[in-house]
Protein backbone atom coordinates (compact mmCIF):
# COMPACT_ATOMS: atom_id res chain seq x y z
CA UNK A 1 0.00 0.00 0.00
CA UNK A 2 1.27 3.47 -1.25
CA UNK A 3 1.50 6.21 1.33
CA UNK A 4 -1.90 8.65 1.62
CA UNK A 5 0.04 11.61 -0.49
CA UNK A 6 1.37 8.98 -2.92
CA UNK A 7 -1.78 7.88 -3.68
CA UNK A 8 -3.76 10.58 -4.02
CA UNK A 9 -1.08 11.51 -6.61
CA UNK A 10 -1.15 8.41 -8.56
CA UNK A 11 -4.48 8.52 -8.99
CA UNK A 12 -4.79 11.19 -11.42
CA UNK A 13 -2.62 9.72 -13.38
CA UNK A 14 -5.94 7.00 -14.24
CA UNK A 15 -8.39 9.59 -14.27
CA UNK A 16 -9.54 12.63 -16.66
CA UNK A 17 -10.33 15.08 -13.84
CA UNK A 18 -11.39 14.76 -10.05
CA UNK A 19 -12.45 16.28 -7.21
CA UNK A 20 -11.17 16.33 -3.58
CA UNK A 21 -14.61 14.12 -3.03
CA UNK A 22 -14.05 11.64 -6.02
CA UNK A 23 -10.15 11.35 -4.50
CA UNK A 24 -11.53 10.60 -0.80
CA UNK A 25 -14.37 7.96 -2.44
CA UNK A 26 -11.97 6.12 -4.56
CA UNK A 27 -9.27 5.78 -1.51
CA UNK A 28 -12.12 5.33 1.28
CA UNK A 29 -11.56 1.94 1.24
CA UNK A 30 -7.97 1.86 2.29
CA UNK A 31 -6.97 5.08 3.71
CA UNK A 32 -10.49 6.31 5.81
CA UNK A 33 -8.94 4.98 8.96
CA UNK A 34 -6.17 7.92 8.72
CA UNK A 35 -5.90 11.30 10.22
CA UNK A 36 -4.92 12.72 7.12
CA UNK A 37 -8.27 11.47 5.83
CA UNK A 38 -10.07 14.53 6.09
CA UNK A 39 -11.51 17.09 3.06
CA UNK A 40 -9.73 19.96 4.69
CA UNK A 41 -6.21 18.47 4.57
CA UNK A 42 -6.73 16.40 1.56
CA UNK A 43 -7.69 19.43 -0.20
CA UNK A 44 -4.87 21.45 0.76
CA UNK A 45 -2.71 18.73 -0.63
CA UNK A 46 -4.04 19.02 -3.60
CA UNK A 47 -3.97 22.41 -4.09
CA UNK A 48 -0.03 22.05 -2.90
CA UNK A 49 0.86 19.61 -6.07
CA UNK A 50 -1.06 22.13 -7.99
CA UNK A 51 1.00 24.66 -6.95
CA UNK A 52 4.12 22.99 -7.42
CA UNK A 53 2.79 21.89 -10.92
CA UNK A 54 2.33 18.15 -10.39
CA UNK A 55 -1.91 18.66 -11.29
CA UNK A 56 -3.29 21.63 -13.08
CA UNK A 57 -6.81 23.01 -12.26
CA UNK A 58 -9.78 21.99 -14.98
CA UNK A 59 -12.64 23.47 -13.39
CA UNK A 60 -14.95 24.60 -10.57
CA UNK A 61 -18.44 24.44 -9.83
CA UNK A 62 -21.30 24.07 -6.53
CA UNK A 63 -22.09 20.58 -5.36
CA UNK A 64 -25.94 20.12 -4.86
CA UNK A 65 -25.39 21.83 -1.10
CA UNK A 66 -23.80 24.55 -2.88
CA UNK A 67 -20.12 23.77 -1.57
CA UNK A 68 -17.70 24.33 -4.06
CA UNK A 69 -16.00 22.11 -5.66
CA UNK A 70 -12.30 22.03 -7.40
CA UNK A 71 -11.14 20.16 -10.38
CA UNK A 72 -7.85 18.98 -11.34
CA UNK A 73 -6.17 16.83 -13.61
CA UNK A 74 -2.64 16.14 -14.84
CA UNK A 75 -1.59 16.22 -18.50
CA UNK A 76 0.76 13.56 -20.07
CA UNK A 77 4.11 15.01 -19.26
CA UNK A 78 2.48 15.62 -15.59
CA UNK A 79 1.44 11.80 -15.49
CA UNK A 80 5.01 10.61 -16.82
CA UNK A 81 6.30 12.90 -13.66
CA UNK A 82 4.11 11.39 -11.22
CA UNK A 83 5.03 7.75 -12.44
CA UNK A 84 8.68 8.65 -12.84
CA UNK A 85 8.62 9.29 -8.96
CA UNK A 86 5.78 6.77 -7.82
CA UNK A 87 5.88 3.39 -8.31
CA UNK B 1 -29.09 32.48 -15.68
CA UNK B 2 -29.52 30.49 -12.63
CA UNK B 3 -26.59 28.48 -14.06
CA UNK B 4 -23.91 31.71 -14.92
CA UNK B 5 -24.95 32.76 -11.06
CA UNK B 6 -24.09 29.10 -9.94
CA UNK B 7 -20.67 29.76 -12.08
CA UNK B 8 -19.83 33.08 -10.36
CA UNK B 9 -20.47 32.33 -6.74
CA UNK B 10 -17.90 29.07 -7.70
CA UNK B 11 -15.55 30.98 -8.84
CA UNK B 12 -15.58 33.74 -5.98
CA UNK B 13 -15.56 31.14 -3.40
CA UNK B 14 -12.53 29.84 -5.47
CA UNK B 15 -10.88 33.04 -4.62
CA UNK B 16 -11.08 32.67 -1.26
CA UNK B 17 -10.14 29.61 -0.96
CA UNK B 18 -6.66 30.43 -3.30
CA UNK B 19 -6.76 33.70 -1.00
CA UNK B 20 -6.85 31.57 2.64
CA UNK B 21 -4.51 28.69 1.13
CA UNK B 22 -2.27 31.90 0.29
CA UNK B 23 -1.96 33.37 3.66
CA UNK B 24 -2.22 30.61 5.35
CA UNK B 25 1.52 29.39 3.40
CA UNK B 26 2.72 33.37 4.45
CA UNK B 27 1.97 32.57 8.03
CA UNK B 28 3.53 29.19 8.12
CA UNK B 29 6.53 30.43 6.54
CA UNK B 30 6.62 33.23 9.41
CA UNK B 31 6.34 30.81 12.02
CA UNK B 32 9.75 28.97 10.65
CA UNK B 33 11.43 31.59 11.40
CA UNK B 34 9.86 32.27 14.80
CA UNK B 35 10.71 29.05 15.87
CA UNK B 36 14.11 29.61 14.54
CA UNK B 37 14.86 32.45 16.62
CA UNK B 38 13.53 30.01 19.45
CA UNK B 39 15.91 26.46 18.28
CA UNK B 40 19.22 29.15 18.09
CA UNK B 41 18.65 30.76 21.49
CA UNK B 42 18.28 27.56 23.29
CA UNK B 43 20.76 25.23 21.50
CA UNK B 44 23.00 29.28 22.28
CA UNK B 45 21.65 28.18 26.15
CA UNK B 46 22.57 24.92 26.23
CA UNK B 47 26.02 25.72 25.72
CA UNK B 48 25.96 28.49 28.41
CA UNK B 49 24.55 25.79 31.03
CA UNK B 50 26.82 25.50 33.91
CA UNK B 51 28.32 22.34 32.76
CA UNK B 52 28.74 22.98 29.36
CA UNK B 53 30.81 26.11 30.41
CA UNK B 54 32.93 23.84 32.68
CA UNK B 55 34.16 21.92 29.71
CA UNK B 56 35.14 25.35 27.41
CA UNK B 57 36.50 27.06 30.18
CA UNK B 58 38.99 23.72 31.33
CA UNK B 59 40.21 23.57 27.64
CA UNK B 60 41.85 25.84 25.25
CA UNK B 61 39.62 27.71 22.79
CA UNK B 62 41.27 27.03 20.09
CA UNK B 63 41.85 23.25 20.48
CA UNK B 64 40.27 20.64 18.22
CA UNK B 65 38.02 19.21 20.85
CA UNK B 66 36.93 22.97 21.76
CA UNK B 67 36.42 24.17 18.22
CA UNK B 68 34.81 20.65 16.36
CA UNK B 69 33.72 18.37 19.03
CA UNK B 70 32.20 19.50 21.45
CA UNK B 71 29.59 21.88 19.72
CA UNK B 72 29.29 18.75 17.78
CA UNK B 73 28.08 17.15 20.67
CA UNK B 74 25.59 20.14 20.76
CA UNK B 75 24.07 19.82 17.02
CA UNK B 76 23.74 15.82 17.83
CA UNK B 77 22.25 16.23 20.42
CA UNK B 78 19.73 18.71 19.18
CA UNK B 79 18.79 16.87 16.31
CA UNK B 80 18.29 13.83 18.21
CA UNK B 81 15.83 15.60 20.55
CA UNK B 82 14.30 17.05 17.29
CA UNK B 83 13.88 13.57 15.93
CA UNK B 84 12.21 12.20 18.55
CA UNK B 85 10.35 15.09 18.63
CA UNK B 86 9.07 14.38 14.76
CA UNK B 87 8.69 10.48 15.33
CA UNK B 88 6.36 11.09 18.17
CA UNK B 89 4.23 13.60 16.50
CA UNK B 90 4.05 11.24 13.83
CA UNK B 91 3.34 8.27 15.76
CA UNK B 92 0.49 10.78 17.27
CA UNK B 93 -0.86 11.40 13.74
CA UNK B 94 -1.02 8.10 12.68
CA UNK B 95 1.30 8.43 10.32
CA UNK B 96 4.59 6.05 11.05
CA UNK B 97 3.35 3.48 8.61
CA UNK B 98 3.29 5.94 5.75
CA UNK B 99 6.58 6.72 7.15
CA UNK B 100 7.93 3.65 6.81
CA UNK B 101 6.07 3.50 3.34
CA UNK B 102 8.21 6.60 1.64
CA UNK B 103 11.35 5.97 2.97
CA UNK B 104 12.11 3.76 0.11
CA UNK B 105 10.62 5.23 -2.62
CA UNK B 106 12.56 7.68 -4.88
CA UNK B 107 10.94 10.87 -3.16
CA UNK B 108 12.01 9.53 -0.08
CA UNK B 109 15.70 8.84 -1.18
CA UNK B 110 16.04 12.05 -2.45
CA UNK B 111 14.41 13.62 0.64
CA UNK B 112 17.08 11.72 3.09
CA UNK B 113 19.94 12.89 0.44
CA UNK B 114 18.51 16.49 0.60
CA UNK B 115 18.53 15.59 4.28
CA UNK B 116 22.24 14.61 5.01
CA UNK B 117 23.44 18.10 3.02
CA UNK B 118 21.21 19.90 4.72
CA UNK B 119 21.08 18.28 8.34
CA UNK B 120 24.61 16.93 9.30
CA UNK B 121 26.73 18.93 7.54
CA UNK B 122 24.64 22.32 7.33
CA UNK B 123 23.44 21.68 11.04
CA UNK B 124 26.79 20.71 12.26
CA UNK B 125 28.62 24.11 10.64
CA UNK B 126 25.91 26.20 11.82
CA UNK B 127 26.13 24.72 15.33
CA UNK B 128 29.83 25.00 15.07
CA UNK B 129 29.66 29.39 13.85
CA UNK B 130 27.44 29.77 16.94
CA UNK B 131 30.23 28.65 19.36
CA UNK B 132 33.12 30.52 17.28
CA UNK B 133 31.95 34.20 16.20
CA UNK B 134 28.47 34.42 18.19
CA UNK B 135 24.62 35.07 16.30
CA UNK B 136 26.76 37.49 13.86
CA UNK B 137 26.65 34.33 12.11
CA UNK B 138 23.18 33.96 11.65
CA UNK B 139 22.74 36.54 8.69
CA UNK B 140 25.62 34.76 6.84
CA UNK B 141 23.54 31.48 7.29
CA UNK B 142 21.04 33.34 6.04
CA UNK B 143 22.53 34.23 2.92
CA UNK B 144 20.84 30.41 1.90
CA UNK B 145 17.75 31.68 -0.24
CA UNK B 146 20.10 33.41 -2.89
CA UNK B 147 22.59 29.97 -2.69
CA UNK B 148 19.19 28.10 -3.43
CA UNK B 149 18.36 29.96 -6.27
CA UNK B 150 21.91 30.43 -7.78
CA UNK B 151 21.86 26.33 -7.00
CA UNK B 152 18.71 25.69 -9.31
CA UNK B 153 19.72 28.05 -12.35
CA UNK B 154 23.11 25.49 -12.12
CA UNK B 155 21.18 22.14 -11.63
CA UNK B 156 17.93 22.79 -12.52
CA UNK B 157 17.88 25.79 -15.25
CA UNK B 158 16.19 27.93 -13.53
CA UNK B 159 15.55 31.72 -14.23
CA UNK B 160 18.17 33.67 -13.07
CA UNK B 161 17.78 37.02 -14.46
CA UNK B 162 19.14 40.51 -13.38
CA UNK B 163 16.69 41.10 -10.21
CA UNK B 164 18.16 38.07 -8.57
CA UNK B 165 21.54 38.95 -9.33
CA UNK B 166 21.06 42.25 -8.20
CA UNK B 167 19.63 40.65 -5.05
CA UNK B 168 22.73 38.65 -4.67
CA UNK B 169 25.20 41.63 -5.13
CA UNK B 170 22.80 43.24 -2.18
CA UNK B 171 23.59 40.19 0.63
CA UNK B 172 27.31 39.73 -0.56
CA UNK B 173 27.51 43.57 0.66
CA UNK B 174 25.89 43.01 3.47
CA UNK B 175 27.97 39.86 4.14
CA UNK B 176 30.76 42.70 3.87
CA UNK B 177 29.51 44.72 6.30
CA UNK B 178 29.57 41.95 8.76
CA UNK B 179 32.64 41.19 8.13
CA UNK B 180 33.71 44.83 9.45
CA UNK B 181 32.62 44.29 12.60
CA UNK B 182 35.30 41.07 13.11
CA UNK B 183 37.82 44.08 12.53
CA UNK B 184 36.81 45.94 16.10
CA UNK B 185 38.65 44.35 19.20
CA UNK B 186 35.71 43.01 20.74
CA UNK B 187 35.64 40.22 18.01
CA UNK B 188 36.04 36.50 18.41
CA UNK B 189 39.80 35.15 17.52
CA UNK B 190 37.58 32.58 15.68
CA UNK B 191 35.61 35.22 13.51
CA UNK B 192 36.74 33.77 10.31
CA UNK B 193 36.23 30.09 10.69
CA UNK B 194 33.05 31.30 12.44
CA UNK B 195 31.98 33.13 9.23
CA UNK B 196 33.29 30.04 6.65
CA UNK B 197 31.55 27.77 8.75
CA UNK B 198 28.36 30.16 8.54
CA UNK B 199 28.63 30.31 4.68
CA UNK B 200 28.95 26.30 4.11
CA UNK B 201 25.48 26.24 5.97
CA UNK B 202 24.13 28.49 4.15
CA UNK B 203 25.29 26.56 0.98
CA UNK B 204 24.12 23.23 2.47
CA UNK B 205 20.12 24.68 3.27
CA UNK B 206 20.14 26.17 -0.20
CA UNK B 207 20.94 22.75 -1.45
CA UNK B 208 18.50 21.10 0.81
CA UNK B 209 16.14 23.93 -0.45
CA UNK B 210 16.77 23.60 -3.56
CA UNK B 211 16.73 19.47 -3.74
CA UNK B 212 14.14 18.52 -1.49
CA UNK B 213 11.63 21.45 -2.77
CA UNK B 214 10.49 19.00 -5.61
CA UNK B 215 11.03 15.63 -2.96
CA UNK B 216 8.52 17.27 -0.76
CA UNK B 217 5.70 18.40 -2.85
CA UNK B 218 5.00 14.82 -3.00
CA UNK B 219 5.15 13.85 1.00
CA UNK B 220 3.32 14.67 3.47
CA UNK B 221 5.63 17.72 5.76
CA UNK B 222 4.87 15.84 8.76
CA UNK B 223 7.07 12.82 6.98
CA UNK B 224 9.43 14.63 5.18
CA UNK B 225 10.43 16.70 8.58
CA UNK B 226 10.94 13.28 10.29
CA UNK B 227 12.62 11.68 7.50
CA UNK B 228 15.32 14.99 7.79
CA UNK B 229 15.46 15.19 11.51
CA UNK B 230 16.05 11.49 11.63
CA UNK B 231 18.37 10.87 9.33
CA UNK B 232 20.36 14.18 10.79
CA UNK B 233 20.27 13.11 14.59
CA UNK B 234 21.77 9.56 13.76
CA UNK B 235 24.29 10.99 11.15
CA UNK B 236 25.56 13.18 13.49
CA UNK B 237 25.57 11.23 16.66
CA UNK B 238 27.01 7.89 14.65
CA UNK B 239 28.99 9.52 11.61
CA UNK B 240 30.20 12.78 12.10
CA UNK B 241 31.07 12.38 15.66
CA UNK B 242 32.98 9.23 15.22
CA UNK B 243 34.87 10.54 12.07
CA UNK B 244 35.75 14.24 13.93
CA UNK B 245 36.75 12.21 17.00
CA UNK B 246 39.48 10.21 14.77
CA UNK B 247 40.39 13.42 12.71
CA UNK B 248 41.13 15.13 15.80
CA UNK B 249 42.90 12.39 17.62
CA UNK B 250 40.22 12.49 20.64
CA UNK B 251 39.34 9.85 22.29
CA UNK B 252 35.78 7.64 21.28
CA UNK B 253 34.99 7.22 24.94
CA UNK B 254 35.83 10.85 26.03
CA UNK B 255 33.32 12.30 23.17
CA UNK B 256 30.55 10.31 23.98
CA UNK B 257 31.68 10.62 27.67
CA UNK B 258 30.35 14.36 26.96
CA UNK B 259 27.43 12.93 24.94
CA UNK B 260 26.07 11.09 28.41
CA UNK B 261 27.01 13.81 30.67
CA UNK B 262 24.86 16.80 28.73
CA UNK B 263 21.92 14.42 28.09
CA UNK B 264 22.07 13.31 31.81
CA UNK B 265 22.45 17.07 32.98
CA UNK B 266 18.98 18.13 33.63
CA UNK B 267 19.47 21.94 33.06
CA UNK B 268 21.30 21.15 29.54
CA UNK B 269 19.19 18.87 28.41
CA UNK B 270 16.03 21.34 28.80
CA UNK B 271 17.61 23.10 26.94
CA UNK B 272 17.77 20.57 24.08
CA UNK B 273 14.36 19.66 24.26
CA UNK B 274 13.11 22.61 23.84
CA UNK B 275 15.55 23.48 20.85
CA UNK B 276 14.70 20.15 19.42
CA UNK B 277 11.30 20.59 19.45
CA UNK B 278 12.00 24.29 17.86
CA UNK B 279 13.89 23.42 15.23
CA UNK B 280 11.49 20.52 14.12
CA UNK B 281 8.67 23.10 13.76
CA UNK B 282 10.59 25.41 12.19
CA UNK B 283 11.97 23.23 9.33
CA UNK B 284 8.69 21.44 8.72
CA UNK B 285 6.93 24.95 8.92
CA UNK B 286 9.39 25.79 6.19
CA UNK B 287 9.26 23.07 4.16
CA UNK B 288 5.50 23.22 4.14
CA UNK B 289 5.56 26.83 4.08
CA UNK B 290 8.08 26.70 0.75
CA UNK B 291 5.12 24.57 -0.92
CA UNK B 292 2.63 26.31 0.15
CA UNK B 293 3.49 29.90 -0.97
CA UNK B 294 6.06 28.76 -3.15
CA UNK B 295 9.95 28.11 -2.47
CA UNK B 296 10.79 31.96 -3.83
CA UNK B 297 8.28 33.45 -0.94
CA UNK B 298 8.30 30.98 1.56
CA UNK B 299 12.37 31.17 1.75
CA UNK B 300 12.06 34.93 1.88
CA UNK B 301 9.31 35.07 4.48
CA UNK B 302 11.88 32.35 6.74
CA UNK B 303 14.79 34.63 5.62
CA UNK B 304 13.21 37.05 8.59
CA UNK B 305 15.13 35.13 10.91
CA UNK B 306 18.23 36.87 10.54
CA UNK B 307 16.16 39.36 12.72
CA UNK B 308 14.14 37.31 15.08
CA UNK B 309 17.23 34.82 15.74
CA UNK B 310 19.75 37.22 17.23
CA UNK B 311 16.32 39.05 19.11
CA UNK B 312 15.19 36.11 20.88
CA UNK B 313 19.34 34.81 21.72
CA UNK B 314 19.85 38.18 23.08
CA UNK B 315 16.68 38.03 24.99
CA UNK B 316 16.82 34.49 26.48
CA UNK B 317 20.75 34.00 26.76
CA UNK B 318 21.65 37.78 27.60
CA UNK B 319 18.73 38.91 29.38
CA UNK B 320 16.95 36.42 31.08
CA UNK B 321 19.89 34.33 31.64
CA UNK B 322 22.24 37.16 32.09
CA UNK B 323 25.60 35.89 29.56
CA UNK B 324 27.12 39.12 28.65
CA UNK B 325 27.75 39.69 24.75
CA UNK B 326 24.59 38.31 22.91
CA UNK B 327 23.79 42.02 21.78
CA UNK B 328 24.99 42.27 18.20
CA UNK B 329 26.35 45.56 17.13
CA UNK B 330 24.94 48.10 15.18
CA UNK B 331 26.64 47.64 12.14
CA UNK B 332 25.36 44.06 12.07
CA UNK B 333 21.66 44.67 12.70
CA UNK B 334 22.28 47.38 9.69
CA UNK B 335 23.84 44.87 7.49
CA UNK B 336 20.39 42.44 8.10
CA UNK B 337 18.28 44.91 7.19
CA UNK B 338 20.24 45.24 3.80
CA UNK B 339 19.88 41.27 3.60
CA UNK B 340 16.87 41.00 4.11
CA UNK B 341 16.23 43.02 1.28
CA UNK B 342 18.83 41.40 -0.81
CA UNK B 343 16.73 38.40 -0.57
CA UNK B 344 13.49 39.53 -1.49
CA UNK B 345 14.89 40.97 -4.30
CA UNK B 346 16.15 37.70 -5.03
CA UNK B 347 13.20 35.75 -3.80
CA UNK B 348 10.12 37.63 -4.66
CA UNK B 349 9.04 38.29 -8.01
CA UNK B 350 6.88 41.65 -8.19
CA UNK B 351 4.58 40.24 -10.62
CA UNK B 352 3.73 37.14 -8.63
CA UNK B 353 3.31 38.78 -5.34
CA UNK B 354 1.17 41.82 -6.78
CA UNK B 355 -1.10 39.51 -8.75
CA UNK B 356 -1.18 37.40 -5.30
CA UNK B 357 -2.40 40.11 -3.70
CA UNK B 358 -5.24 41.24 -6.26
CA UNK B 359 -6.62 37.91 -6.52
CA UNK B 360 -6.85 38.47 -2.49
Amino acid sequence: MRPLNYAMLKYFTTVDEASVDDVMKDLSSDYSGYTAFKRDKMQEALMTAEKNGLISESRVDLDDNGDLRVFYSADAEQRDTINSYIK
Amino acid sequence: MQEASAVSIAKQKKKELDSSFFKKGIMVALFSSLMYGFYTAFVTAGQNSQLWTSWTSAINPAAFLAVFIIPTVASAINDSCSAIWALAITAKQGKLGDFGRTINTKPGIILMLSALVGGPIATVAYIIALSQAGTIVVPIAALNPAIGSILSRILYKQELGPRKIAGIAICVVAGLMIGTASLTGDSSSNMALGLALAFIAALGWGAEGCIAGYASCMIDTQIGITIRQCVSGVVELIVILPVLSLIGGVNLGQTFGYVGAAITDLPTILCFIVAGFSAYKSFASWYRGNSMCGTALGMACNGTYTFVAPLVTWIIVGLIMGVPGYALPPIAWVAAVVMILGILVIAVDPKELFGKKEEA
